[in-house]
This record gives C-alpha cells, sequence and structure tokens, in this order.
C-alpha cells in the first residue's frame, strides 16, 4: 500500500532546484514567471527548493562554461536518487548562439545525461510548465524502475 | 486494560496518528488559503501528504562531514517531544495525561523542536546551516520572552478564581476558570495578550516573515541544507505538527470552555478553531509579507507583543 503512495506522491509533489550554469537570465525570468500567480506552477506541486539535496528536478539553463562546468555536475551529484534533469532553453542543448565560443565547452549531456529538453530562446511559461510535466513522468518511472 | 488505554492515547487518539492527520491536513489548509489570497489556484489540500510520503521514498543522503547518529536521530526526537506535547493538551475537559504536566513542562518540550533544528543542523557540517542555527537561537530568544508573559497573565486570572489568588500553571485548572466564567478571550483584560499570543505563533512555527532560520533564498533553508529523504520528511511533519499543536495550545488557553461532553464533537470544535487561528495568525500574515531581518525580528518581540503581555499581566494583577 505505501509503494503505491508513495509513487502516487512522486507524481504530485515534484520539487524543483534551478542552476544558472551561463545563461544570460531570460532563462531564468521565464522560469520564475512560471511559479508566479499567472502560470501557478504549484497547483502541479512544484515548488523551488533552496538546495539540491530537497530536489527531484533539477533545472538547468545556459550554456556549460569553462568556469561553471565542475560546479554544474558537483551541484547535479549532490541531489538525492531519482531525480530527473531538464535542460531549459536552446543553450543547454546545442550552445545556442554562444556555440564554438572559447569559454563555451560542450553541450550538457556530454556531462550530465539530460532527460527533458525544454527547446526556445527562451522557451514560453507554457512549454516550461509543459516540459515540467513530462520531467515528472521520467521521474515516476526513474521510481518505478529502481524499486 | 490501562496499558491499552494509554497506548491508544499515544498512538492514536490526542497522540501521533490524529496528530499527523490533522497537522498535515492543516498545513495543506494553510498553503491553499495562501494561493486563494494571491489569486492563485494553489496546490490541493493533501499536498504536504504527498510532500512527506515522497520524502519518504527518495535516497537518504549523509554527508561525510556529518555525525551520523545526531545527524538521523535530531528530527526524530522532535517528532517524539511534539507528540508528547499533544498528550497534555487538553480538548476541552478531554486530556489523555492531565495531572502529570502543567504549563512550564509545555513550555520546556515547545522547545525541543526548535532545539533539535539547531542540533541537527550543527552535526551536519555546512556552513549554511551554521548561519541558520545562530538565526534560529535568535528566534527562540525572541518569542519566548513575550510566550512566557502571556502565559502568566493566563495563569494569574485563571488563578484568581479557582486557586486561592495564587498562579495558577496547571491546564486543567485554566479550563475549569473557561468553563465557569467563559473564554478567556472574553474577559477585556486578557485580550492584549490574546494579541501577544497570535503574534507569537508565526515566530514559534517559523513562517513567512519570521522564516529567517530557513530562509530558502538566502542560506539555502539554513539548518535543512544538508537534509533530504527520510530525517528531511520528518523535518517538514514537525513543522507541520508544530502549527497543529501551538493553535490548539492557544485554543485552550483562550477559547476553552464546557465543550459539548462528547469527545469527537469536542475534537472536531477545537480543530475548526485551530483552523480559523492558523488562517488569522499564520496565513493572513504569511500572505501579504516578505522576510524580516534578524535584528528587526528581535526588536519586534521585543517591543509590541511584549508591552502588550505586559499590559495584560498588570490589568490582571489589579484583579480587572
Amino acid at each position: 500500500m505505501f509503494k503505491k503512495i508513495i509513487e502516487k506522491s512522486f507524481e504530485k509533489s515534484p520539487w524543483l532546484f534551478h542552476i544558472n550554469a551561463g545563461s544570460c537570465n531570460a532563462c531564468d525570468i521565464e522560469f520564475v514567471a512560471t511559479l508566479t500567480p499567472r502560470y501557478d506552477a504549484e497547483r502541479f506541486g512544484f515548488k523551488l527548493t533552496g538546495t539540491p539535496r530537497h530536489a527531484d528536478i533539477i533545472v538547468v539553463s545556459g550554456p556549460v562554461t569553462e568556469q561553471s562546468k565542475d560546479r554544474v555536475i558537483r551541484t547535479i551529484a549532490q541531489v538525492p536518487n531519482p531525480k530527473v534533469i531538464v535542460a531549459l532553453g536552446s543553450c543547454p542543448a546545442s550552445g545556442n548562439i554562444f556555440a564554438g565560443s572559447y569559454s563555451v565547452l560542450h553541450t550538457l549531456d556530454y556531462y550530465v545525461p539530460v532527460d527533458v529538453y525544454v527547446p526556445g530562446c527562451s522557451p514560453k511559461p507554457e512549454a516550461i510548465i509543459d516540459g515540467l510535466y513530462k520531467a515528472v513522468e521520467i521521474l515516476k518511472n526513474k521510481r518505478r524502475d529502481n524499486k | 486494560m490501562l496499558i491499552l488505554k494509554y497506548l491508544f492515547y499515544i498512538f492514536v487518539f490526542p497522540g501521533f496518528l490524529f496528530c499527523f492527520f490533522a497537522g498535515l491536513i492543516l498545513a495543506g489548509i494553510d498553503r491553499k488559503i495562501v494561493a486563494r489570497m494571491q489569486k492563485r489556484i494553489g496546490p490541493p489540500i493533501l499536498q504536504p501528504f504527498y510532500d512527506f510520503f515522497k520524502l519518504m521514498g527518495k535516497e537518504t543522503i549523509i554527508p561525510n562531514s556529518a555525525a551520523k547518529r545526531t545527524f538521523i536521530a535530531a528530527p526524530v526526537a522532535g517528532l517524539i517531544s511534539l507528540v508528547t506535547i499533544s498528550l497534555f493538551i487538553p480538548i476541552f475537559k478531554f486530556s489523555a495525561f492531565n495531572a502529570v504536566a502543567d504549563v512550564i513542562v509545555i513550555i520546556y518540550l515547545l522547545t525541543i523542536p526548535a532545539v533539535s533544528l539547531i542540533i541537527g543542523g550543527s552535526s551536519s557540517g555546512s556552513p549554511y546551516a551554521g548561519v541558520g542555527i545562530s538565526r534560529e537561537m535568535v528566534s527562540i530568544v525572541s518569542y519566548e520572552l513575550p510566550l512566557i508573559i502571556a502565559l502568566l497573565a493566563v495563569g494569574k486570572k485563571a488563578g484568581m478564581a479557582v486557586n486561592d489568588g495564587m498562579v495558577t500553571f496547571s491546564l486543567s485548572k485554566i479550563v475549569e476558570y473557561q468553563s465557569l466564567k467563559g473564554p478567556m478571550l472574553f474577559h477585556w483584560s486578557m485580550i492584549p495578550a490574546f494579541l501577544a499570543m497570535l503574534f507569537v505563533i508565526p515566530c514559534e512555527v517559523g513562517s513567512l516573515p519570521f522564516d529567517i532560520a530557513e530562509a530558502e533564498v538566502e542560506i539555502c533553508e539554513g539548518p535543512l541544507v544538508e537534509y533530504s529523504g527520510f530525517p528531511l520528511g520528518i523535518y517538514k511533519l514537525n513543522y507541520a505538527l508544530k502549527i497543529f499543536i501551538f493553535s490548539s495550545l492557544f485554543v485552550t488557553l483562550f477559547l476553552s470552555g464546557n465543550g459539548t461532553g462528547i469527545i469527537l464533537f469536542d475534537a472536531a470544535i477545537q480543530y475548526v478553531l485551530c483552523i480559523i487561528v492558523v488562517i488569522l495568525s499564520v496565513s493572513l500574515i504569511r500572505a501579504v509579507t516578505a522576510r524580516l531581518r534578524v535584528e528587526q525580528m528581535l526588536k519586534f518581540y521585543w517591543t509590541y507583543p511584549t508591552a502588550l503581555s505586559i499590559l495584560s499581566l498588570i490589568l490582571v494583577w489589579l484583579g480587572l
């Protein structure tokens, strides 16, 4: 019985942690907008946490730069399993306009396994909520497969 | 038979299970009300249950620098002390263990959840937790003063009538007084103490204007920064239980009385009053304010609520 309750709870209460890997701040603003009263991601149980230890879904925005590479990898390693990584915007997916820059090394999936891409420069709040909801499905499946 | 009765008290009715459901539903109602005040739809009322069970299913990471046993035991100690308080608080005329504890024991036990937060935070070995626990200590110091003076005023008021003019700290005496003379709130000399206690609740439970110890954007949730999985779930449960138990204590001190005589109805009435108190003191303030700084909080508590409770104490001492 408890197994079922816990599985349902994973669906209903995903907590977010946001990493800025060198973003231009546009995606961050759109991401914060999804949590404001107009879009209200809290109605699905999404909650922005302050520390990676509490998180289920890690949202990474911006291209992975030489400076932020180690920090992104270490922060994601601190998140307890099961976890889902969401690449927010085009930058972590492809490098976008920063591709080929001297400070931008690789795409995000070169370093960590990315589960959901939310493309756009920058994506709309509706698209972000849609992406997060896909992440919740993956989170639930990960929980089911591990246990 | 007696042991069975006590076990029922401890684990089911005024004890663990009742507190578990009552506290988490109360926390859910609080979140929903705040959301509605901010023109949001808000999470479902069962959201704290989902959060709790999800945390039970997560991996528990214990950092290398942490003291392992203290790290796990601290939240459980807080939970046990909260369940213990629930046994001592009378629900109108019914109380599980009446004669063994008075208000002073409850004050001590109410401090333990905060102390468990301090111990757990300091055992995690994180610098953010260090900042958080120093703030938590300041918050204990700030709310404790008006709380105790207000309790003194309540004790004196009840003692005047039922304890030969001496201050009484027995909760059953306070309830007895209220069943004789009507709820404390209806005596005008108690209204300042009532307001002071209303201000104490948000600080005691650590909700928004006074949640400086767990500020999630500045110091990464303070003492909870390294917690994950099971112990974090227990801390979230402690938060919900604190809201329920403190509002329940508040109802017993100020809005109690004869009751209906049937435990089930009494518990329901007490719970409805708890919801009203929480909406007034936690949700309303949480929806409209931003976080204070440490010294602002100390200054606030040592001026207005303290002055209000001292005013009430003087009025009671003069026999009004």
